[in-house]
């Protein structure tokens, strides 16, 4: 299959990303190539699996309820792009 | 000073065990090596040399007052810069995490560090581990040491130049679709992918995380079978590590010849002569040993890398979704609103490669194409994973050349995506079983360029493919590595 311009820029939405309006093209061209290639899946017959196979019963891999130390708030701040007194700061999102 | 960058994995061992030299010896031997060379084949990203000599510096004093804190005490490993070190900066070769220094280490660096280990981080990549040439660095393209015009393989391709150049003995590397055995094959080292769930990915930058696995990069078998001693075993903060002990170097012992039953695959078109004659002669010489040829009927395995890239960027297009602008790495805010803090930060902050990939995840995970790829690709891989049970009912271990192509030159194959995910094309459908391969350097083509065997065992039978390796260990040593950088 093909997607179109507009289909593209919807995914981009969901992606959060954003294309340059001036490689539009070129990566509509490319995507298109990748999504033909992998297209040859859709004609793979599968039927043969079932549920169980797919998602077989390994347990779960837990471990205790248990209060470990994490990261101090000093390190967040080290790498946070933006932090001020314990918090993560974000551009205003609610209008007063 | 005494050219010691010279040295195999295994010799080096040897020298410092037996006092013969120091690591600061050593580690000097190497950094003049990188100092000198590494301008020609650009490796690593940026390297700490302040740090490496203290590392060096301690591990030599410790040596000296007879508390090593294992054999391996002073060996220096590199680093690919998508594995965490405590404190150092861990880009994954992108700008969005251009600054971002980890806070932790992964555990598999805890563990080396536990041995005595030197880290030399960090080594270049393709961002995000996404590419098979180290051409999709944010930063640089990395050189192939045999021929510094061409590729080196990726994504692991710092990595593999760094021990091909004798930068290092040995590195760490991440194989998600061939990221460790196709540079290996092209630089004519040893590189390891390893039963999926046996060394924690805690701490590797997640690309795909049902198929990322860290593997050791070597110039010698021992190298490989060391490192991967220490660094594999259970570890509580990663649930899809198995619950199995380390893995028991003394397991490893040579095959007989007589009754080796090795799964072989038809040459096709889309495998180098050069490549198929170096195949079919080491083919001809195990049967004559005795080896019992087998051949198996690889067509389902065609469809791999389709099943590979549907299921790879879905868990891409998540596992990349944490790198928002708010939390670490880069930032842009150009006008103040949320929604445009997340949209330039990621469309700036990532590659094309690594968009392209986020955007064919968010496509086939989306309503209305879900059933139809994802989907499916999750059944295909179950087939995948049965197709090689059926083959290991029938024969111990499979042969096959790692890479179709020699290296590349460099931009070769920029253009064309689909050529670039080719150069992955006998290497992913390990991944998806989940079973561990090995690249083996066994000759070069008439350029002069190494040709490497992929070995693939059964799940958790690493101990095969080593002992294998050590048998035709004379046709690995047919490939020199470089001295002079050209």
């Amino acid at each position: 299959m093909n997607l179109n311009e507009e289909s593209l820029q919807k995914i981009a939405e969901l992606s959060r990303l954003k294309i340059d309006p001036k490689d539009i093209q070129n990566f509509l061209t490319d995507f298109n190539k990748v999504l033909n290639y992998v297209d040859t899946i859709t004609e793979l017959n599968v039927s043969s699996v079932s549920d169980e196979e797919l998602y077989p019963n390994e347990g779960n891999s837990l471990r205790a309820d248990k209060a470990e130390e994490g990261l101090s708030r000093s390190q967040i701040e080290s790498f946070a792009p933006s932090f001020q007194n314990g918090y993560f700061v974000v551009p205003k999102v609610i209008e007063t | 000073m005494k050219e010691l960058w010279k040295l195999k994995y295994s010799d080096i061992k040897k020298g410092l065990n037996s006092g013969e030299f120091t690591p600061t010896e050593l580690i000097q031997s190497l950094i003049s090596r990188i100092e000198a060379e590494d301008p020609k084949i650009k490796a690593f990203l940026s390297w700490e040399k302040e740090s490496i000599l203290k590392a060096a510096a301690e591990s030599t004093e410790r040596r000296k007052s007879g508390k090593p804190l294992s054999e391996f005490d002073g060996i220096p490993i590199g680093v690919k810069d998508n594995i965490c070190i405590e404190n150092t900066i861990t880009s994954c070769a992108s700008k969005i995490l251009e600054n971002y220094r980890s806070p932790f280490h992964a555990t598999a660096i805890e563990k080396l560090l536990a041995k005595g280990f030197v880290l030399i981080p960090r080594a270049n990549m393709d961002e995000f581990a996404m590419g098979s040439s180290t051409e999709n660095s944010a930063y640089q393209v990395t050189k192939n040491p045999f021929d510094t015009t061409r590729i080196p393989g990726g994504s692991s391709g710092g990595s593999a130049a760094a021990v091909a150049a004798s930068f290092v003995p040995i590195a760490l590397g991440s194989d998600t679709g061939g990221s460790v055995r196709q540079p290996a094959s092209l630089c004519g080292i040893y590189g390891l992918k390893p039963t999926y769930g046996t060394v924690s990915r805690y701490g590797l930058v997640a690309y795909a995380s049902s198929l990322d696995q860290i593997g050791p990069l070597s110039k010698d078998i021992d190298g490989i079978i060391d490192v991967y001693s220490v660094i594999s075993g259970k570890d509580q903060r990663d649930a899809t590590s198995k619950n199995i002990p380390a893995f028991d170097p003394s397991k490893v012992k040579e095959l007989p010849w007589k009754g080796l039953k090795i799964g072989k695959m038809k040459i096709t078109s889309e495998i180098e002569p050069d490549i198929a004659k170096a195949y079919e002669s080491l083919l001809a010489e195990l049967e004559s040993k005795g080896a019992q040829l087998v051949d198996l009927d690889f067509s389902l395995l065609s469809n791999s890398i389709p099943i590979y890239y549907i299921i790879a960027t879905a868990e891409c297009s998540s596992n990349l979704s944490r790198f928002d602008g708010i939390r670490f790495g880069q930032r842009k805010d150009p006008s103040g609103k949320l929604e445009d803090l997340y949209v330039t930060s990621r469309s700036e902050g990532f590659g094309k490669e690594v968009q392209r990939r986020i955007l064919l995840g968010t496509f086939s995970l989306s309503a209305g194409y879900y059933d139809a790829y994802y989907g499916r690709a999750q059944k295909a891989r179950v087939l995948i994973k049965k197709e090689y049970e059926g083959y290991f009912s029938k024969v111990d271990l499979i042969l096959q050349p790692t890479s179709p192509t020699t290296a590349f030159k460099v931009g070769e194959k920029t253009s064309d995506p689909i050529q670039m995910y080719k150069a992955d094309i006998l290497t992913t459908s390990v991944n998806l079983a989940g079973v561990p391969a090995m690249s083996v350097p066994i000759g070069t083509d008439s350029k002069g360029l190494p040709i490497g065997l992929q070995i693939t065992a059964p799940s958790l039978h690493e101990d095969r493919i080593f002992g294998f390796a050590k048998m035709i260990s004379d046709w690995a040593s047919k490939v020199q590595l470089p001295e002079a950088i050209k």
